[in-house]
């Protein structure tokens, strides 16, 4: 884990969890798997707190536990799960986007607490959606488990994995940690429930009940006892399905920009009809027909076969690669070349850094030497038609930037400067792991910086809560205009201006998360990809 | 490092043209620090994306970052003790949730713990004069090992989770199990092992 990756985890894990998980998390992410007290030992932490901090890790799928020999249970975490958190705002909007209200908040539901079971996860939402709808209404138990059942049938969630029952119990003492099974059948399987029931709406007396004593609130939170019918069965957001989605909303958008609306719809259909029948990790899809094709096309577009297939052999013959021919029976054999496209998006994230960062004319260099491969600086100079001194300053500034890289060729085995050739290259994997670990590191620069703002004004930022506490509660027990205008009056006129740069500051630096989020989503799945093929 | 610096201009191995630079051309000036910490940019980035779907993504993310801070997994940080309790504390107080993982719940070892409390600070304190006695270093490994697995038996499971008196209650009766010579009931409360004073030890202690 590089050093940015540990800063960026720490920043999240602080942010979500609180300082003591962060310690833990931190701890185990810089030195590996490592036993109970060895942690507790070298954080100086009570044992009590790490096994807190464990559990929290635990259920929140970011640490993994081992049995080694002897018996001693080791602790690992996941460091690249962990900077998943970032991409949870884009997870639970998706699912919106497919599945409207409810799905989103199941998905919701699920991030936030990690694990948890179906009953528990229809009863949250439920109450949840029922809060927003007018008095009176209430939401079922059915429609909510309807959505699940959804949800678990596309493999946006999944069951985790959980304790092996074993009909013949050996009666040996029972080992330190249980190795958690899952079955491949049995993991989208939705357990029988008959969830009858209709959400609750919190009753308004709990919501303001600030100085209330302790005792009132647990009454209401232990509400029922009864047994729940899916004990042990716990269910978790699939996230790698949710990449694969992205992955092809990605490629879906590449084609619509590069050529036009009706073949991105066309690709897209092709990637619809191959989700199930093609591994997330494949490096393209199962042969389609364009006779089948034809008859997935959504209803609304009606275009003949004829001009489907000019679509199909249009892309089949673009140099990107998206699409490629694999046989001609039934109409034609296509398929789409994930990996391949991935490579172009990652190719065309470089180029467009380059470009935003140096200018077009470097843009034009760099896209030279990606497509000469090794080329050396006098060819640049002619083929780019750009002065030489300008040339070789873009060449060398984009070299010191490990854009790209130099290739030595001696002509003599005495390696003298004078008679080598020095050939300018692009290692596109190299380039794209250098500026995904630029992105670690804008990321946790943005949350800093967002974090540090926030401090600077804590003082103005609790004032103005009280002050909108104090305006709702009077307006709830009526009262006159003179004196809410009074009560705005509290915050000067420059404080305001001063909450509204604070609030555009906040909202700017929380936005680029989000999409510098976007671009390391496209550099992991390159790279990751270009691993597994290798 | 004599070099021919003596004899004119240094004489470079290489051929400088390859370089850039045409023969008897100022060279540049050497970099005598490192380069500023936000230089200036020829070009300025980009505006973000606007839309609906990012203008959701963003309220989305504060949102979750509020509610976090309110779920029972955000465990605070223990405040340090202040010598005089403030009285606006107890009316600022957070209620939270109390997260235990699921899992069952042993209803004995939880009584029993509560039961034994004098008994724990007793073993407590005997336990710390043996200590003092024979040293750190030789007690630790042991324990260890041993501690790793009835800690972990007790502490894992599907989401298992004893209760922290439970924990504990093992915790110090392992402790307590020592390999060594002196047996824990040998000791009668009240007694101070070695604080008697030496001078006239006609009967050994017991």
């Amino acid at each position: 884990m590089t050093q940015a990756e540990i800063k960026l985890c720490s920043l999240l894990l602080q942010e979500h969890f609180g300082e003591i998980v962060e310690k833990i998390g931190v701890r185990l992410i810089r030195t590996g798997s490592q036993p109970l007290r060895v942690i507790a030992h070298d954080t100086g932490t009570s044992l009590d707190q790490v096994k807190k901090a464990l559990c929290v890790l635990a259920q929140h799928n970011l640490v993994s536990y081992q049995v080694h020999k002897r018996g001693v249970v080791e602790y690992e975490a996941q460091c690249s799960r962990v900077l998943r958190m970032l991409r949870y705002p884009r997870y639970i909007y998706t699912t919106k986007t497919l599945y409207s209200d409810t799905g989103e908040l199941i998905v919701e539901e699920l991030l936030l607490n990690g694990k948890l079971t179906m009953s528990a996860v229809v009863k949250k939402v439920a109450d949840r959606l029922t809060e927003t709808m007018e008095d009176g209404k209430t939401m079922d138990y059915a429609e909510v488990s309807n959505t699940f059942v959804r949800l678990a049938d596309t493999h946006f969630v999944q069951r985790c994995p959980s304790v092996p029952t074993t009909e013949n119990s050996d009666p040996g003492p029972p080992p330190p940690a249980p190795t958690l099974v899952i079955n491949e059948k049995d993991m989208y399987l939705v357990p029988k429930l008959s969830l009858i029931g209709k959400g609750k709406r919190r009753r308004s007396s709990d919501e303001d009940a600030a100085g209330e004593p302790k005792a009132k609130r647990p009454k209401y939170t232990t509400d029922n006892k009864e047994p729940i019918p899916d004990d042990g069965i716990y269910w978790q957001a699939n996230l790698d399905r949710f990449h694969q989605h992205f992955r092809d909303q990605a490629i879906v958008s590449a084609v619509a920009n590069r050529m036009d609306q009706t073949s991105s719809e066309i690709v897209r259909t092709m990637l619809r009809m191959s989700e199930i029948t093609t591994s997330s990790s494949a490096p393209f899809t199962q042969p389609l027909s364009s006779n089948e094709i034809f008859r997935s096309l959504p209803v609304g577009y009606n275009i003949s076969k004829q001009v489907l297939d000019q679509y199909l052999t249009l892309l089949a013959d673009d140099p990107l690669e998206f699409v490629g021919k694999s046989g001609d029976s039934g109409g034609g054999m296509y398929v789409i070349n994930l990996h391949k496209a991935l490579a172009s998006l990652a190719t065309a994230t470089l180029e467009s850094v380059v470009q935003e960062r140096f200018g077009s004319r470097c843009a034009r260099i760099f896209r030279l030497v990606l497509e000469k491969k090794h080329i050396e600086q006098k060819q640049v100079e002619d083929f780019a038609m750009i002065p030489a001194k300008e040339a070789k300053d873009m060449l060398y500034k984009m070299l010191s930037e490990n854009f790209m890289s130099l290739q030595e060729i001696p002509k003599t085995p005495d390696h003298a400067p004078s008679r080598t050739f020095y050939l300018y290259t692009v290692n596109i994997l190299s380039a794209a792991r250098m500026l995904l670990h630029r992105c670690y590191k804008s990321i946790a620069n943005l949350i800093e910086r967002r974090q540090f703002e926030t401090k600077e004004n804590k003082r103005l930022l609790e004032k103005s809560q009280r002050v909108e506490a104090i305006i709702a509660s009077m307006q709830a027990t009526g009262a006159e205009e003179a004196q809410l205008q009074e009560i705005e009056e509290m915050i000067t006129a420059p404080e305001r201006q001063q909450l509204e740069t604070l609030k555009r500051n906040v909202n700017k630096l929380d936005a680029s998360e989000i999409q510098v989020d976007e671009t390391i989503f496209l550099l992991e799945s390159y790279i990751e990809c270009t691993m597994k093929r290798q | 490092m004599a070099g021919n610096k003596g004899r004119g201009r240094a004489a470079y191995t290489f051929n400088i043209e390859a370089v850039g630079f045409s023969k008897g051309e100022k060279l540049p000036d050497v970099v005598l620090k490192p380069p500023p910490l936000f230089p200036d940019t020829d070009y300025k980035p980009v505006p973000l994306k606007t839309g609906e779907g990012e203008e959701y993504m963003l309220a989305l993310k504060q949102e979750l970052r509020e509610t976090m801070k309110r779920m029972p997994y955000f465990i605070e940080t223990p405040e340090e003790r202040q010598d005089i309790e403030r009285y606006s504390k107890r009316y600022m107080k957070v209620y939270k949730e109390e997260w235990i993982p699921a899992g069952p719940k042993p209803k004995k070892a939880k009584d029993a713990g509560k039961g034994t409390p004098l008994t724990n600070t007793e073993d407590v304190l005997k336990k710390m004069e043996e200590l003092e006695k024979r040293g750190d270093g030789e007690k630790s490994d042991e324990e260890n090992e041993e501690k790793e697995g009835s800690k972990e038996k007790s502490k894992e499971g599907d989401d298992d989770d004893d209760d922290d008196a439970a924990e504990q209650e093992e915790y110090d009766e392992e402790e307590q199990e020592e390999e060594n010579d002196y047996i824990n009931s040998y000791f009668e409360d009240g007694d101070d092992f070695g604080a008697d004073s030496d001078d006239n030890m006609d009967e050994a202690t017991y």
